[in-house]
């Protein structure tokens, strides 16, 4: 129970995880004192989440060790991680909003409060009542979760995660996985304080991309890059632009982002945007973009930019201004309508909206247009495997061969068959929206260079993305946007690029 | 690396399993009854498979996008009474009404299922009970058996061509249109994407609720078909004629090796699933066992095969 000051709670050493095509973890050590908010800052694709996963008990590591309380410890599953004492916050909140607040604390774990299979509700809800104290909410545990607001919801979250203490012997680990991305400013600092108060019962580690909030919280800051631990520091002594510096930290970045070959765009105007809203996502936006363009839109969660990209892909329509393509003025309500006036979507999700897993390569690669290979109505066939053949070489796909499962694949390689099944189309419009996220760093290069060299044919690319850098090395052109309007427009030709804190002035 | 080799291999037998079974069957009872063997008993079972086959075809395009159609089974029924009652009058024309009705049922259930957003097993359950209730009250709640001088427009049906079985030749045209749909059409390759991942189907800019209701549409049409061909070799026309064929038709479709959820199958998987069943129930009748009793043997068929083919490291929440 009671650890001497300098003995870890957690302590995870040499810890390697890799899945088919890329190498997530790779000799990751971290530990956790009692006591501790211990930050964990990384750019997507850093390995966090795959960390945090594994300490909580969802992945298993293919080596390394993870001690309790110094003693060696194997999570089978995310519940026999709780029954060890590790719970998880999770970013998504993970509470069944038809439920009522008692029901979502205890859920799963009625078995205490169960006699003869009846479950004692009184006693559920007493119990949830004295949980809900410790995190100093006042609301009744029979409220139903969905008429709480949401800072509300993540407390009772933490209350949840606090009810191991029932069970676990020693210490409490709580995983806070990007805490406070749906919080206000106030509300993070009611958390912040709950999570303070907190230290005597559990130690933390706290994951977020708002870098200043990490340096305000914890004690001590783990910054991974590319799978690996790349520095740890006193939060005290550092702040956040080293914090910013070391978790980008890339040598010849202009050759990362194939700037050489960023070509000036023309005057063709292929999408014209005139005042467009949407409900409180977006409103006024207005924008030209050029044939052979890529004009990169920043700005943090809720500016509106995650929503706007969707508009264009006729997946989420806009409500208010005008929209013109070629200059046509259009309606995109289903992605079938922006497939017709060439406008292809490159979706984050790639796995769910990007690709078909359960077809062939070359069945996603004709899949938007297929009329062009029907002959009176039947596909022939055998166009389109020469067709799928000709991309596969062209964009280097590595597949044992077109008639390949898509599942199969690796992200990168999935990524180019999107990027085929465009190009295929004849698209003269791509949308990237983040195309670069869960790849490892060779194959993002290529999508780079495939971008690239994409729109030095003259296809137009509106991009939005994981990371500053990247929006910043690729666009001609970069739009800021915050709270749902566009409060920053800057050119950013080879050389002359923006500095990203310039661009972090106007996003937050 | 290992398990997916593995996972592939297990793939590839998978695939192969249905026209094995269906061999190792009839070799089964063949053995015990050799004249099964014999080719005039060989086109019987051909015959009988026919129906089954056409029915369960319509319903493959159906399972093929991931959903279900549930009213096939009314919807040859009211075929067959629509062709009992207007073929005195109408003639061939009775054959066209029967038809269209299906035509019109499929859609209006397809319609239901895409812009009501209801589930198309509920849709088509719902859309069952109105054809067995149209059924019922057209026929006045009896059976209706053909006149002589009507048998006359049944002969596509009931007679035969160079010595096969027109239902054969019938069975055979379906399986040629309905193969070149769903392998070779815009239809048949969407209705695959769909079945397999709707978001990235919607997202490449498919029309994803137009494929629905046309393939809601081919079951239905698939299914008048099947009683229209039920009533010429019956005779007669009845709103419980094909009451018994909904199971059976699904379970050929699955056996087949078509997956429940969608997205992967063919119409060559169809047919020999029906062929199968139609073993299964040969194979009974020679046992002796009650024909009544053969629904008991699909139902377990049915589960079994889902329950084999069901591929649950992609599928692990089965609602």
């Amino acid at each position: 129970m009671n650890a001497p000051a300098d003995n870890p709670v957690l302590a995870a050493t040499g810890i390697e995880k890799s899945f088919p095509g890329v190498r997530a973890l790779s000799n990751v050590s971290i530990e956790l004192r009692p006591g501790e908010v211990v930050g964990l800052v990384g750019e997507n694709g850093a390995g966090k989440s795959t960390l945090m996963k594994i300490l909580s008990g969802v992945y298993q590591p293919d080596a390394g060790e993870i001690r309790l309380a110094g003693k060696p410890t194997r999570f089978a599953s995310a519940a026999d991680a709780t029954r060890h004492g590790v719970g998880m916050v999770f970013q998504e909140q993970s509470l069944l909003l038809n439920l009522t607040v008692g029901e979502n604390i205890y859920l799963g774990n009625e078995a205490q409060f169960t006699r003869f299979g009846l479950v004692n509700w009184r006693a559920v809800y007493a119990s949830a009542a004295r949980q809900l104290a410790k995190v100093q909410v006042n609301v009744d545990p029979r409220t139903r979760a969905a008429t709480l607001d949401f800072a509300t919801r993540q407390m009772v979250e933490l209350a949840k995660a606090l009810t191991l203490e029932e069970h676990a012997s020693g210490r409490l680990v709580i995983l806070l996985d990007e805490p406070t991305s749906v919080l206000e400013r106030a509300e993070v600092e009611v958390l912040f304080a709950r999570v303070r108060a907190l230290k005597a019962r559990a130690s933390f580690i706290f994951v977020s991309h708002r870098l200043s909030e990490v340096v305000e919280l914890s004690d001590r800051i783990y910054v991974m890059k590319d799978g690996a631990v790349v520095a740890e520091l006193q939060a005290a002594e550092v702040d956040v632009k080293t914090l910013h510096r070391l978790m980008v930290g890339r040598g010849l970045q202009a050759e990362y982002y194939r700037e050489p070959l960023q070509r000036p765009f023309g005057d063709d105007v292929v999408l014209e945007l005139e005042g467009l809203g949407r409900g409180d996502a977006y409103r006024d936006v207005s924008l030209k973009l050029h044939a052979g363009e890529i004009l990169g839109i920043a700005g943090v969660l809720g500016s509106g930019r995650e929503e706007l990209t969707r508009s264009l892909a006729g997946l989420l329509p806009h409500d208010r201004g005008r929209l013109r393509v070629g200059g046509r003025e259009v309606r995109l309500s289903t992605p079938a309508d922006a497939v017709d006036v060439e406008l292809g979507y490159v979706p984050r999700e790639r796995r769910v909206e990007g690709l078909v897993l359960f077809l062939s390569v070359a069945a996603n690669i004709t899949l938007p247009s297929l009329g062009d290979i029907a002959r009176r109505g039947l596909i022939d066939l055998g166009e389109e495997r020469k067709l799928a053949k000709s991309w596969v070489e062209r964009l280097r796909v590595r597949t044992p061969g077109v008639d390949a499962l898509c599942l199969n694949l690796s992200g990168g390689n999935q990524q180019k068959v999107v990027l085929a099944k465009w190009l295929n189309a004849k698209v003269r419009i791509l949308i990237l929206d983040h195309p670069t996220r869960g790849l490892d760093v060779g194959a993002k290069e290529e999508v780079y260079e495939l971008v690239r060299a994409i729109t030095n044919e003259g296809v137009a690319v509106i991009l939005i993305s994981d990371t500053l850098e990247e929006t910043i090395g690729l666009s001609h052109t970069v739009l800021v946007m915050r709270d749902g309007v566009v409060t920053h427009r800057t050119s950013a030709n080879p050389g002359a690029k923006p500095l990203q804190v310039d661009l972090i002035g106007h996003m937050v | 690396m290992r398990t997916r080799i593995a996972r592939l291999e297990f793939d590839r037998i998978r695939q192969w399993m249905p026209i094995v079974t269906l061999a190792l069957l009839v070799a089964f009872v063949g053995v015990f009854q050799p004249g099964f063997l014999e080719p005039t008993t060989l086109m019987q079972l051909a015959s009988d498979t026919a129906v089954l086959f056409v029915l369960a075809t319509g319903v493959t395009f159906v399972i093929m996008i991931g959903g279900i159609d549930l009213s096939i089974q009314s919807m040859a029924s009211l075929a067959s009474v629509i062709v009992a009652l207007t073929v005195s009058r109408w003639g061939y024309a009775a054959f066209a009404f029967a038809i269209a009705a299906g035509i019109l049922a499929g859609f209006l259930s397809g319609v239901a299922h895409v812009r009501l957003k209801v589930p198309s097993f509920i849709a088509t359950l719902a859309m069952g009970g109105v054809l067995l209730s149209a059924a019922l009250v057209l026929s006045k709640e009896r059976s209706i058996t053909l006149q002589t001088s009507e048998r006359g427009y049944q002969t596509w049906i009931t007679g035969t061509l160079l010595g096969v079985p027109n239902v054969i030749v019938i069975a055979l045209v379906v399986l040629a249109v309905a193969h070149t749909i769903q392998s070779r059409t815009r239809f048949g390759r969407y209705s695959a994407a769909i079945g397999a991942g709707e978001p990235a189907a919607y997202a490449s800019g498919v029309k994803v609720d137009g494929q629905k209701i046309i393939a809601l549409v081919l079951s239905a049409t698939c299914a008048a078909l099947a009683g229209v061909i039920l009533a010429g070799r019956l005779a007669s026309g009845s709103p419980t004629l094909a009451s018994e064929l909904l199971l059976p038709s699904i379970a050929a479709v699955v056996v087949g090796g078509t997956a429940i959820t969608g997205g992967v199958g063919s119409i060559w998987r169809t047919l020999i699933g029906a062929l199968i069943i139609s073993v299964v129930r040969i194979g009974m009748t020679f046992l002796g066992i009650n024909i009544f009793a053969q629904n008991i043997a699909f139902g377990a068929v049915l589960i079994a095969a889902v329950a084999v083919t069901i591929d649950r490291s992609k599928i692990p929440i089965v609602k």
